[in-house]
């Protein structure tokens, strides 16, 4: 009996795309700061990916195909002109910065993991408005590192830049995320809720 | 060949991001480790910084694309198919 035949089709274009769309949709939300202009983005997007599918070389790698486009999609159109003021100075956030304002309001006599005690307390709201503060450049690289777990060479291939500079954005926007991520919880009251409740006990 | 030698704690906070992001060489991996299996200090710097990250992660990744929004978008990626299409 003769073995039947193998086919090796090649994924469509849903097929590939169907997996990252939360991941994409998170992404889109962490560049434009707003639902609405995620969901425009997201279909931007993969329309326009759509359209220039006849250029993706198949086995190649979709993921960062497809966050080039939708990144470019957010230069070209949905890049927000106006910041809002930002009121924290970001500027040369050090090292350890959340790790030293932990030390600080004596949470670490509380708990041998504090940031698990002040992150827990923070929800998704939370983190997208620091994320805001973010400049773009930097917005894009930490999506793309939170949300799809890529690698700095993923990163890179995805944005079109270097592995350095994706290292160094990486590396300066969790200091400035840790900075604005401690003034929010300062300013929920989160952090005196937490010194509040370690001397109670 | 000679084995480096361990590293100090400031080697180790230097490379602590890219240890993090397991970005470094096996070796290099090896002796951050080793440093921060005898260093409480260190040890307590890195585990701040990595839940700090997991945390962050596991809060933006709870986002997902409403089913709505998904539905919308697959309509009109239908659509666009079609002929007479912008697309087709």
């Amino acid at each position: 009996m003769s073995e039947p035949a193998v086919t090796t089709e090649e994924p469509t274009f849903e097929e590939l795309l169907t997996p990252m769309l939360d991941p994409a949709y998170g992404l889109a939300i962490t560049l434009t700061g707003n639902r609405a202009d995620a969901q425009d983005l997201v279909q931007e997007a993969a329309l326009a990916a759509l359209r220039g599918f006849g250029t993706f070389q198949p086995g190649s790698n979709f993921k960062a195909w497809f966050y080039r486009i939708l990144t470019n999609c957010f230069y070209g159109k949905h890049r927000q002109q106006k910041r809002r003021p930002q009121t924290v100075d970001l500027d040369d956030v050090p090292d350890l910065y959340m790790y030293a304002r932990t030390i600080e309001t004596g949470l670490h006599r509380q708990t041998d993991n504090p940031a698990e005690l002040v992150m827990g307390r923070m929800n998704v709201e939370h983190v997208q408005r620091a994320i805001q503060a973010l400049p773009d450049d930097y917005r894009s690289v930490a999506g793309l590192y939170f949300l799809e777990d890529l690698t700095y060479e993923e990163i890179a291939e995805a944005l079109s830049c270097p592995v350095g500079t994706v290292r160094s954005r990486l590396h300066r926007g969790r200091r400035i995320l840790q900075k604005m991520l401690w003034h929010i919880a300062t300013e929920e009251g989160i952090v005196s809720q937490l010194t509040q409740e370690g001397a109670n006990t | 060949m000679m084995r480096p030698s361990r590293l100090t704690c400031e080697q180790t906070f230097r490379q602590l991001n890219d240890y993090l992001d397991r970005a470094l060489s096996a070796e290099e991996m090896r002796l951050v480790e080793e440093h921060l299996e005898t260093c409480a200090q260190c040890a307590s710097e890195y585990r701040f910084e990595s839940t700090f990250l997991d945390e962050l992660r596991s809060k933006l990744q709870r986002i997902a694309m409403p089913d709505d929004v998904r539905s919308r978008l697959f309509a009109k990626l239908a659509a666009d198919k079609k002929p007479g299409s912008p697309g087709s």
